[in-house]
């Protein structure tokens, strides 16, 4: 194959491995908009809490002798995902649910305040430095000419593609089929017709807050495993960068939080594969606005009918 | 009519003042800022221990001219803005002698007004040429500067490595930036042309497009302008990514968690840092006063601040007063002798001789000094 | 008490999982190998106490609320004169407010002054940012953008021609009014939240700009050495630059510092009045109803005739013209800027003001900024625990008063029976 051939498709993969992570944490920003129409800041901190769960269970378990990967990353998922979705759930009846109804910037300044509690309770907790673990799982596959241009794929990467699909089409499953999925879905539609329905809207509230922190936190297993390092910032970025995937596949639609989070992977890789890489923020920022402005409601965004 | 007032109302306070403090008029307060708070706060630890203890043994040992010191701490969390505010309370707090700030670009615009207000600053971390230039009187600093550093990493580069294609990274900071264009220009003088510069953004995780596009330029040496997270994270992806060139970066990387980030694909990185204090035979009481109160003296900034509290106290006892301009005089005619060896400030205020040494680090967090 | 029990234990039963890892247990980089470490037995102690205590007024929570509601709430409003009294005293309250702005800086120390120019800077950023948020409903997330053209007009204009602060003040305004208009025009047809988003990204990519744009900002450099405001050709320094003359030496009093901080603090206080004064006019111009209409509701102001479009950008440009002149002022007063003061965070914190204030309310917006910046420096003496206490202050603040400290009064006529 060509050089610049086998280059764009090394950046390809780099791309969609970033992207499925940001879909992951885009997710949550989307449920929770498309049913109460907020933006709930703090979910960035939601996905570094995961992280730092899933460190801590990763580390713990290795020290005390489990030496099976399999069940240590395991353990790490599900620990990480109880207490982040615990998280998740706590930020919603504390800081949200007494504002509900109120006007729509409040629970908007309250988010904020939250998030800037819960980075720096970690930080207080667990220090400011970044902490690293060695590396777990490492190799990879290699394919293309090494006199032209190898690429690589690593087994991290696929994992990560692989969980990505699985917790997607759980979740599409779940929100298409199951009966608490169909509350979700009425709940987006009208919220005030579900509850004169019989259905506990708080309680369906709380569960979307409570499936996206668990998803927030299968993306910062992963994410921790690929990487190898946190500190208590990582959340802000993660999170703003998530927000925009969201608002780019428009906002409240779930597939569209998937195809966001890919496309603005994809376009970070490619922006920093041909220009100097400080740019890629500004490209991913401009091509939200691009986009925006063409399509005020994202891209598969259902467009709004204002009524009176 | 209304500055007469405030005359009045000033003089009375500051008699109040004085005849309050009349039993402690032998303390000579010393303001310590830096970062207490915020993501830098690790490194404003470092300056704190180092310039406490210093203060600490100088008591012991009875003080400066019968004066006890006393170290003031000050929060300025490396932001430029709560920078300025905390300058003007160490003046309004009539404090005259300031070891800090931290960060550049803190010491940046409080260094204009300690300068102003009659404040001697000496900064035992703040390696921005930028803090010097502009002729200041009471500005000094105990720690050597970025373009030191930068050439004599390009330097070592031309002579020892010399890379066939040369790529320059760094992370868009003050820092990292400064010395990254200092090695490139200077290698670019000695005729090794970098094929790639270019600038990362700090805090990010993910450098796999960057590690890409070296691959695909063949490149061979990286020198690496920044700090040990994002270098950290770059080796690591490296190994991963099968991309095995060599690696140098500044003292900004020397630092044990950089270890930890890269694991192995850290063994045998190149790093210009300043000399190791802690490991000289002169300062091995020091280092266990260190030990002994669960204190880490192997930062880079620990001796240092040491040094500035050292050389202040040195000078005030040479000259017999406390004035800063007294000092500062004192301070760019005399040479001192202290835990960082023998040195002397220019007319700038800045070290007359290099602090730094190029080293190769160990993926086990050790280093070995190259010549 | 028994409906309770299971609400209580649940809620102990998260605050367990909320506490047990993440506090209960550190992860410590010992050198290249990354450890874990249990708590101390104080720290659990702490655990168990806290969750002991979240059980305990869960299960007491109805009693506990019956209590409060007995307790005698006192009556305020009788205290208050009677509205026409009121009326009457209004102006000489304010002219007493004004007439202490200028007078106590001369009675207080350095570092209080130079806290309340601060505080000023923000007042005048909240009042700006009220226009767009608070009057026309706009949701702006990236107002420090116009904040750091503003700075940086001045930082470079006076850097490179040498320009002085009050020539640079309108240019300052009008550029960030500019740029306002610019960014307005395409996205103002977004709705809410897109809008809010879009104008995340402009702030962003305006600091990622200024922070690239090496031969120009410096970069990360910053711009430093910028001059202060001077009196009429005064300046306030020790010694006067070539040509110029000093305060001290003009009048022939001896020079004191205080002199500069304070007359920093003196400008201040004039922009803000000036920034109050004008709002307040506008506010009352058609202009301003129809931005307070839009915001309640577009639809009708549509089919009212009013082009939403222009009005939507007239309340963009003019905030954000606001922000020009708070930039060119903090860059004055910094004397160094660079693009770290132009973050997400002081976006998020000058919304905050302006909602903590009580949308759209200018007194409220002035005692909101003003608890904002006095608020950490209170809380100086908890170091590192400084912003976990902001971030929950915010939190606990809207949780008590969503409506703000002090919720706009809308004109309004009452009928009075008799």
């Amino acid at each position: 194959m060509h050089e610049t051939t086998l280059y764009v498709l090394q950046q390809l993969i780099n791309g969609l491995t970033i992207g499925s992570t940001y879909a992951l944490i885009a997710i949550g920003y989307t449920m929770v908009y498309g049913i109460i129409g907020m933006i709930n800041f703090a979910h960035g901190e939601v996905y570094m809490i995961g992280t730092y769960t899933a460190f801590i269970t990763i580390i713990g378990l290795l020290t005390m002798g489990v030496g099976s990967l399999p069940i240590v990353l395991l353990l790490a998922l599900i620990t990480a995902v109880i207490i982040a979705s615990t998280y998740g759930y706590a930020v919603e009846r504390v800081a949200y649910r007494p504002l509900r109804g109120g006007p729509r910037l409040i629970p908007l300044i309250t988010a904020i305040g939250m998030s800037i509690f819960l980075q720096n309770y970690i930080r207080l907790a667990q220090g400011s430095r970044d902490l690293a673990m060695p590396v777990l799982i490492s190799g990879g596959i290699e394919f293309g000419d090494p006199a032209v241009f190898e690429v690589s794929i690593s087994w991290m990467q696929l994992i990560i593609w692989g969980v990505t699909l699985v917790a997607m089409t759980a979740l599409a499953l779940f929100i298409s089929r199951s009966r608490l999925g169909r509350a979700c879905r009425a709940c987006a539609q009208d919220l005030k017709m579900t509850n004169l329905l019989g259905i506990d809207t708080n309680r369906i509230i709380a569960l979307t807050f409570i499936i996206g922190a668990a998803l927030a936190a299968v993306a910062g297993v992963l994410l921790g495993l690929y990487y190898g390092t946190i500190n208590p910032y990582i959340g802000f970025m993660a999170g703003l960068k998530a927000f925009t995937a969201a608002v780019l596949g428009g906002i409240g639609s779930i597939p569209g939080a998937m195809l966001g989070g890919l496309i603005l992977g994809v376009t970070e890789a490619l922006t920093a594969a041909f220009f100097p890489s400080e740019y890629k923020d500004v490209v991913a920022f401009s091509l939200l606005v691009l986009i925006l402005l063409f399509r005020p409601t994202g891209l598969l965004g259902k467009p709004e009918v204002e009524k009176v | 009519m209304k500055p007469t007032i405030g005359l009045c109302c000033k003089t009375w306070l500051a008699a109040a003042l004085l005849t309050s403090l009349g039993v402690q008029a032998d303390t000579l307060r010393i303001g310590v800022a830096g970062p207490v708070t915020g993501p830098v706060a690790q490194y404003g630890d470092m300056q704190k221990i180092g310039a406490m203890m210093a203060i600490d043994r100088i008591n012991a040992a009875g003080g400066v001219n019968g004066m006890t010191l006393e170290g003031v701490i000050y929060d300025d969390a490396c932001d430029p803005k709560q920078a300025v505010a905390v300058a003007n309370r160490i003046v309004n707090d009539d404090i005259r002698h300031v070891i800090g700030h931290l960060c550049s670009s803190s010491t940046e615009p409080a260094s204009d007004i300690y300068e102003e207000e009659g404040v001697m600053m000496i900064t035992a971390a703040s390696t921005s040429p930028g803090i010097t230039e502009k002729g200041y009187e009471l500005i000094f600093r105990t720690i050597g500067l970025d373009s030191l550093q930068g050439s004599l990493a390009a330097a070592y580069i031309r002579d020892h490595v010399q890379p066939q294609r040369l790529a320059v990274i760094h992370d868009k900071q003050q820092y990292g930036e400064g010395l990254a264009t200092t090695v490139r220009d200077l290698l670019a003088q000695a005729g090794t042309e970098a094929v790639m510069f270019e600038g990362v953004t700090p805090g990010d995780k993910d450098f796999s497009a960057l590690i890409a596009k070296l691959k695909r330029n063949n490149v061979d040496f990286v020198y690496y302008g920044g700090y040990h997270p994002e270098l950290g994270l770059i080796l690591r992806q490296s190994r991963e990514k099968g991309f095995d060139a060599a690696f140098m970066g500044p003292e900004g990387v020397v630092n044990s968690d950089l270890a930890a980030i890269a694991g192995d694909a850290m063994e045998g990185v190149l790093a210009t840092a300043p000399k190791s204090f802690d490991q000289s035979p002169d300062n091995a009481a020091l280092v266990d006063a260190f030990k002994a109160r669960d204190e880490d003296p192997s930062g880079p900034f620990v001796f240092p601040a040491y040094t500035a509290i050292q050389v202040m106290t040195q000078a005030i006892e040479a000259t017999g007063e406390t004035d800063p301009y007294a000092l500062a005089s004192y301070l760019r005619s005399t040479r001192f002798e202290t835990t960082i060896g023998e040195i002397g400030f220019d007319a700038k205020g800045d070290l007359t001789e290099p602090t730094f040494q190029v080293y190769r680090l160990h993926a086990d967090g050790s280093k070995t000094a190259l010549d | 008490m028994q409906r309770a029990l299971f609400p209580a234990l649940f809620a102990a039963g998260v605050t367990f999982l909320l506490t047990c890892l993440v506090i209960g247990v550190k992860l410590v980089q010992g050198g290249p190998t990354l450890t874990v470490v249990g708590a101390d037995a104080d720290t659990w102690s702490w655990i168990a106490f806290a969750v002991v205590i979240v059980f305990l007024v869960q299960l007491l929570k109805e009693p506990l609320l019956g209590l409060k509601q007995r307790l005698p709430m006192p009556d305020v409003t009788g205290l208050l004169p009677d509205e026409q009294l009121r009326n009457r005293l209004k102006p000489w309250l304010i002219a007493l407010i004004v007439v202490g702005l200028f007078v106590w800086p001369f009675m207080v120390s350095r570092g209080a002054v130079d806290l309340a120019t601060l505080t000023l800077i923000y007042v005048m950023l909240g009042l700006g940012l009220n226009i767009v948020v608070g009057f026309a409903g706009l949701l702006d997330l990236g107002y420090v953008a116009f904040y750091a053209v503003g700075a940086y007009t001045y930082a470079l204009l006076s850097e490179y021609y040498g320009l002085s602060f009050w020539v640079c003040l309108p240019i300052a305004g009008l550029l960030a009014a500019t740029f306002g208009c610019i960014l307005g025009f395409p996205v103002l047809r977004l709705r809410g939240d897109y809008l809010a988003i879009v104008t995340l990204g402009f702030g962003e990519i305006i600091r990622i700009l200024l922070n690239n744009w090496t031969n120009v900002t410096g970069g990360p450099n910053g711009i430093g050495g910028i001059d202060k405001p001077t009196l009429f050709g005064l300046e306030f320094n020790r010694r006067a630059s070539e040509g110029a003359q000093t305060f001290h030496a003009f009048f022939g009093i001896q020079y004191d510092s205080s002199y500069k901080v304070i007359f920093l603090y003196l400008v201040a206080v004039l922009l803000v009045l000036l920034t109050i004064y004008i709002i307040n006019r506008i506010q009352r111009m058609p202009i301003g109803r129809a931005w307070e209409a839009l915001r309640e509701d577009e639809i009708a102001c549509r089919s009212l005739g009013l082009n939403p479009t222009v009005i939507k950008l007239s309340a963009f440009t003019l905030g954000a013209s606001f922000a020009g002149f708070a930039g060119c002022f903090f860059a004055a007063r910094q004397g160094f800027i660079s693009p770290e003061s132009f973050t997400f965070i002081e976006s998020a914190i000058i919304l905050a003001i302006v909602v903590l204030g009580g949308m759209g309310s200018q007194l409220g917006v002035i005692l909101a900024a003003i608890a904002m910046t006095i608020l950490p420096e209170l809380a100086r003496e908890f170091q590192e625990y400084r912003m976990l206490m902001f971030g929950g202050v915010m939190v606990l603040m809207m949780l008590w008063r969503p409506q703000g400290l002090l919720p706009m009064k809308r004109p309004h006529l009452e009928l009075k029976a008799s």
